[in-house]
């Protein structure tokens, strides 16, 4: 008799228990600290392949090369399109971001603006031929050419079977001479992750 | 103490009684709103009762209908979101919580979270790829190709048995295969696409295998072509056209509504090894129906009569002004955009897949319920007779009341998907479409002006007829 009851204050609480919801707690992290908590793509694995990628990409010997043809002069770089060819959505623009930082920090290459921020400068240049007073106006015709192109493609294999998970992404960057269509540099980044999920909980 | 035993009784029935079945009120509150006043109003409305209409056991279902009502009135960013938001939350519950399921046992199923119907799921891809099409943004679009693969793998290793693949849905991800150049996925994806239009009822429509054959014979895959076992096309006039102007316009229209759930509700009584008289009354007719079956013993009951009831969701078919549409290009090429995938049937089939894990949940939460209930009632005798007998009928009716069908589906998906391809010259183009009903009458007209189609361009047009 008592199972029945025990069954009944079981049922009752377990439904208690489904029905109710977690508060929600907020404390700050280190930007640079290491952070997975759905398995997919974050900020973690943007910084570290930009930093890899950049690093090995101005290490390799294209660039003591173009270094003797430029007299000692940087490089020039401009970074074209990335493409997201993986099965998440991800934010490539925060990707190219971090190339930059890293690209510039390295103090080996100088950097120059993308088509698209190319485009808002020209227009603020236009707007300043008009407006600006001819001392402080910037004159039309003096960007700096880039020598080479960083392009790549992000890619992804997932192989998954019930709660368990391997996701593979690979990160493909091409470094191309913008005069000679000459590829210098391919690099690739892979990262594997396993991600399990349980099938119960209580 | 039999008090005691007669308060916690009444606490654990309010409990259960108290998270009613919201799928009716959610049809009946929200439907005519859809109807009167439009898309925008019933997003609102949507949100505005989130709490009420859905609660957090349909919080997939909130979510989807949300995505799936701003896909219709445009709001592209808001649907991702939300379809994003559905499908996460849908990914979540691989894990099942034990209390949800032995409270299930004791309740019924509306007290687990909804976990989508696998053509729910589908869909939701379809409706993100389109999202994604309709911004011209092509690598979200392949991005949520590729994320719908991966649900198709899962669906299938977890039921083999059942079919959990889409025509329509590979036919979209071939389509955008071949906007991004990638010509071997789109073959991969079109010949798939045949294959699941064979394994479904509808079988494939016309102009999706003339363009899987001319796909198919592009890329030197005649093998492919004579595997699927078809009577092969002489010529592929329109697909061939698309591939040689490099443009095209592609219309999707979206007709009708889709069935929703009602409740087959049966009742009745029993002595332990003897007869169950059965009672139903159809939820469309209203006719009432009756059935003898062979009871099941019950230890210990000797002559005493059991009352059961038990619930059992059916698919109910709505009333769709829509079902068919006529694509007008620039004013003169006039064709019928062909049905691509059977949302009513889709629902049909799940329901038959779902069939026997259904019954058996349900028989065994109705006979646990009902056997408890009866010890309840001898338990808590007091030898008063009047206040017996009324105490008796409370527990009879706490009982009928816990019994519910789950009856959670999308409720704003339509009844059918139609879809076209236009191949087009680079340039500006009009299209308009007439919604028609079954004689061809026109419900609505849906035009669309001044379409800026640039080379090599694939420019999507929704039309939403959900009436």
């Amino acid at each position: 008799m008592s199972k029945i009851w025990t069954l009944c204050l079981c049922a009752s609480l377990a439904f208690l228990v489904g029905c109710s919801s977690g508060g929600k707690k907020v404390s700050r992290i280190d930007a640079n600290s290491t952070t997975d908590l759905s398995g997919a793509w974050n900020d973690t694995d943007s910084r570290l392949v930009a930093d890899e990628m950049i690093m090995d990409c101005l290490n390799r010997p294209w660039y003591q090369t173009m270094l003797q043809q430029k007299a000692g002069q940087l490089p020039t770089v401009v970074i074209g399109k990335v493409r997201n060819k993986s099965h998440e959505h991800i934010n490539v623009e925060t990707f190219i971001k971090d190339m930059e930082r890293a690209l510039i920090n390295s103090g080996k290459a100088d950097f120059v603006a993308n088509a698209e921020e190319r485009g808002e400068l020209r227009d603020e240049l236009a707007s300043q031929a008009g407006n600006a007073t001819e001392e402080t106006r910037k004159d039309a015709g003096q960007e700096i050419g880039a020598d080479l192109m960083l392009t790549g493609t992000l890619n992804s294999i997932v192989d998954q079977e019930g709660g368990e998970q391997v996701v593979y992404y690979q990160v493909d960057l091409e470094l191309t001479d913008i005069q000679s269509h000459k590829k210098v540099w391919i690099g690739d980044k892979k990262i594997k992750k396993y991600i399990s999920q349980d099938s119960v909980k209580m | 103490m039999k008090m005691k035993r007669l308060a916690l009784l009444v606490v654990a029935a309010l409990l259960f009684t108290s998270c009613a079945n919201k799928s009716m009120t959610r049809y009946e509150t929200l439907a005519p709103t859809l109807e009167k006043k439009g898309f925008e109003a019933t997003i609102s409305e949507v949100k505005k009762q989130k709490e009420d209409l859905y609660g957090s056991n349909s919080e997939f279902l909130y979510y989807y209908d949300l995505g799936v009502l701003n896909h219709y009135n445009r709001n592209f960013d808001e649907s991702i979101k939300n379809l994003a938001q559905a499908e996460k939350i849908y990914e979540d519950l691989y894990t099942k919580s034990i209390s949800n399921e032995a409270a299930a046992i004791v309740t019924n199923d509306n007290v687990r979270p909804y976990r989508a119907r696998p053509f729910e799921l589908l869909t939701l891809y379809q409706f993100q790829i389109l999202n994604y099409l309709a911004k011209m943004d092509l690598d979200g679009a392949l991005v949520e190709v590729k994320r719908s693969q991966i649900a198709m793998n899962a669906l299938y290793q977890k039921d083999q048995d059942k079919v959990n693949d889409n025509g329509f849905l590979r036919y979209l991800s071939a389509l955008v295969y071949d906007l991004d150049d990638e010509k071997d996925d789109a073959a991969i994806s079109y010949y798939k696409a045949i294959k699941a239009y064979d394994e479904s009822k509808m079988g494939v429509p016309n102009e999706v295998f003339e363009f899987v054959t001319e796909s198919l014979r592009r890329m030197d895959r005649e093998d492919d072509i004579r595997a699927l076992k078809k009577k092969e096309l002489e010529s592929t006039p329109k697909a061939t056209a698309v591939q040689e102007k490099g443009q095209e316009i592609v219309v999707i229209g979206y007709a009708g509504h889709s069935p929703i759930l009602g409740e087959m509700y049966l009742s009745g009584t029993f002595v332990s090894g003897g007869v169950m008289n059965l009672y139903y009354k159809d939820g469309e007719t209203g006719k009432k129906h009756d059935l003898v079956i062979a009871a099941p013993p019950v230890a210990g009951a000797g002559s005493e009569t059991f009352h059961i009831g038990f619930a059992l969701p059916e698919v109910r078919d709505h009333k769709s002004s829509v079902n068919q549409f006529e694509v007008s290009l620039d004013g003169k090429t006039r064709l019928k955009p062909e049905k691509v995938m059977a949302v009513d049937e889709e629902l049909k089939r799940n329901m038959e897949d779902e069939k026997t894990s259904t019954i058996v949940r349900t028989a065994v939460r109705v006979i646990l319920r009902t056997i408890a209930a009866q010890k309840a009632k001898s338990a808590t005798n007091t030898g008063n007779g009047l206040f017996d007998l009324v105490k008796n009928i409370g527990v009879d009716v706490a009982q009928g009341q816990l019994e519910q069908a789950d009856l959670r589906v999308g409720l704003f998906l339509p009844n059918s998907f139609y879809m076209t391809r236009l191949p087009v010259d680079a340039g500006s183009h009009s299209v308009s479409v007439a919604a028609q009903g079954p004689h061809g009458e026109t419900i609505g007209v849906y035009n669309f002006d001044n379409i800026a189609v640039k080379k090599g361009q694939k420019v999507f047009l929704i039309v939403p007829a959900i009436k």
